[in-house]
């Protein structure tokens, strides 16, 4: 049976979890030999992405993407934080800011595959199509 | 109107104006060709919902398509889906957002619909304005179970005398039209559109992959004969995306359930279902479906059947309307037992086979009487037109089976001679033009002629000159005959002699004349 890029992802995740560093290197490296041995290796980039999001879900750590049209300042990017950590109960959260000016004001996050649009090119796009009607 | 007036009103708008943030899934566009898009993300997508596929501002600050197009998820696979795009799928590119609807394809459906030619998704593309509607159907439903339905009682009238009184269609039923190319398989349809004026019928006219200059044709036609007030015609034109043509009769029939739903009575003509099988398997294939017998995938049976299922006549407890379809497929040179044509035969209450041989030989609609049934149909028949129909039949047999020594004309006896002779002006009467339909009391009244002997004495290439001056005497001077049979419904013995009194004056005044 075709073994998937999340399922090798779980059981790596699995196999070292809670292991000590020297554990997780003999670990790793069989992990790759197995792969080798399945001749799955051109799956490793998938893997290396589903471990990423494996791990942070199971640790409560949330990677977002803040969009704004300025660079944040150190409290506006505590609030997003709690902002986050309230609304997707995790304890950890990482921050990503990208500028783009073209969002004229106020804020995209970006949480896995959703999005919440806060910009201001969004609001007058909307009340662009509000008066249209 | 005042300029200040214009900026208090734009003023308020703009107070009351109320931004909503909230969190949209998204995914991004992978891979996208030949109309269907394979989309990452999106983890919480449900089978055939609706994304939207949003327009990106490039680099120059122009749009790469100036609205949101749709697309219909169809695959679901780990980490990815497999959507079919609903429009112009050239400016998507990859890399694109993708955001989900939450809402299952649904169109527009209402009473503002009639008369109007629309797309698949329910705009108006007959350049008579946009049509408004507040209510939805979604485009694939279950269809209606065993509780709400009731057998068919009630006919429809095509106006084609072959088949109202051979293989007659009872409202509620599916009835496939199936044969070659040119065969006038679309005629039939139409004539059958034309002669529910006045019936009390909505008819839905669904073009799946045809010509634009074929339906244009149409729908002058329809126009000119005041048909196109109770019909509308759902179009996929042969060269919109694929997946037009695979969502047309699922609109066109979601759209007859609004109508079924308020009681009313409804007929749906799918043009033609064999082009709809095209269009999914190409869907299917692009999907990378397993491709099946004839390159088909595995449900293109449940592709059919889900649909015809919908047809249905509702008992009185559910409103009582119905969907009545019309079904057409288009053989390849005469094979009716290829895979869509007899999975279609299955599905359907009966066919009316079309066949070019006859066409060509001049009997038109080329209808084999002999391969034609309806399953369901003569519940539905009026009570005079089973008394006439089932010596027509009986005639056509024998006809059928002496056909073959009508050759040897003077060495048969009397019985065979005559037999042959009757067959022969049957076959002319079931004749008929195009758009020119036949109302049911007129039928019964020629059919009744022909069956009872009255044409023997008629050559057979004057019979359809006899017939048309026949139909004018009826029309004019025994006008209150056909007002009877069209009120009772049946042949009680005073409405025959007063038929036969009308017909023997018909022919002593048509002897004298000529």
């Amino acid at each position: 049976m075709k073994i998937t890029a999340t399922q090798y992802a779980k059981s790596l995740y699995e196999v070292t979890r809670e292991k000590s560093q020297n554990e997780i290197v003999v670990m790793t490296e069989n992990f790759v030999k197995v792969l080798a041995k399945n001749r799955q290796t051109k799956l490793a980039v998938k893997i290396i992405k589903k471990f990423g999001e494996l791990y942070n879900k199971e640790n409560g750590i949330a990677e977002v993407e803040v969009i704004s049209s300025r660079k944040l300042e150190a409290d506006q990017i505590g609030q997003i934080e709690k902002f986050i950590q309230g609304k997707y109960k995790v304890s950890e959260v990482i921050i990503n800011n990208k500028i783009n000016e073209s969002i004229k004001g106020g804020i995209i996050l970006k949480i896995g595959d959703e999005i919440l649009d806060a910009s201001v090119e969004r609001q007058l796009r909307e009340l662009r199509n509000n008066l249209r009607k | 109107m005042s300029k200040d007036y214009i900026i208090e009103q734009l003023k308020k708008q703009i107070e009351n104006f109320e931004t909503k943030t909230q969190t949209e899934k998204v995914g991004t566009v992978l891979e996208v060709g030949d109309g269907v898009a394979k989309v990452s993300g999106l983890s919480d997508v449900m089978a055939s919902e609706m994304l939207e596929f949003t327009p990106r501002t490039n680099a120059d600050g122009t749009q790469n398509h100036a609205e949101s197009i749709f697309g219909v998820a169809l695959n679901l696979e780990e980490g990815q889906i497999g959507a079919m795009i609903l429009g112009a799928f050239e400016g998507i590119k990859e890399g694109d957002q993708v955001k989900s609807t939450g809402k299952i394809l649904s169109i527009p459906v209402g009473e503002n619909m009639i008369g109007r030619v629309i797309n698949p998704l329910g705009q108006a593309i007959d350049g008579k304005g946009e049509i408004v509607s507040d209510k939805f159907y979604p485009i694939e439903k279950i269809a209606p179970g065993v509780i709400t339905r009731q057998s068919v009682n009630q006919p429809v009238q095509t106006g084609i005398k072959a088949i109202d009184a051979m293989i007659p269609v009872g409202r509620g039923q599916r009835e496939l039209i199936i044969g070659d190319r040119q065969t006038g398989k679309t005629a039939i349809a139409i004539d059958a559109i034309i002669n529910q004026k006045g019936q009390d019928m909505i008819c839905i006219y669904v073009a799946i992959g045809q010509k634009e200059s074929k339906i244009a044709r149409i729908v002058a036609e329809l126009e000119k004969k005041g048909a196109m007030e109770y019909t509308t015609i759902v179009l996929a034109g042969a060269s919109d995306p694929a997946a037009f043509s695979f969502v047309a009769p699922y609109s066109g029939c979601a759209l007859g359930e609004y109508f079924m739903d308020k009681g009313k009575d409804v007929l749906v003509i799918y043009d033609d279902l064999s082009k709809h099988a095209w269009a999914y398997r190409q869907i299917s294939l692009i999907l990378k479906r397993p491709p099946g017998r004839e390159a088909y995938p595995g449900d293109v049976f449940y592709l059919h059947s889900r649909l015809l299922e919908r047809s249905a006549k509702l008992n009185k407890d559910f409103g009582g309307g119905s969907i009545t379809a019309l079904p057409i497929i288009e053989t390849q040179a005469g094979d009716v037992s290829a895979y869509i044509p007899t999975n279609v035969i299955s599905i359907t209450d009966g066919q009316i086979y079309l066949e070019s041989d006859l066409f060509y030989k001049g009997i038109r609609p080329a209808l084999n009487v002999g391969l034609s049934v309806s399953r369901v149909g003569s519940a539905a028949q009026t009570k005079a037109m089973k008394k006439v129909a089932g010596k027509l039949r009986l005639d056509l047999a024998q006809f059928r089976e002496l056909e073959a020594f009508a050759q040897f004309g003077s060495d048969l006896d009397e019985n065979t001679r005559r037999q042959i002779e009757r067959g022969r002006r049957t076959v002319e009467i079931l004749k008929q033009d195009q758009y020119a339909p036949m109302l049911m009391e007129n039928q019964v009244a020629i059919l009744y002629a022909l069956t009872n002997g009255f044409l023997d004495d008629v050559a057979v290439e004057k019979i359809r000159i006899w017939e048309n001056d026949f139909q004018k005497y009826m029309n004019s001077s025994a006008k209150d005959v056909l007002t009877l049979i069209a009120e009772k419904k049946e042949l009680t013995e005073d409405v025959v002699a007063k038929l036969e009194k009308a017909i023997k004056e018909f022919k002593e005044v048509y002897q004298n004349g000529n």
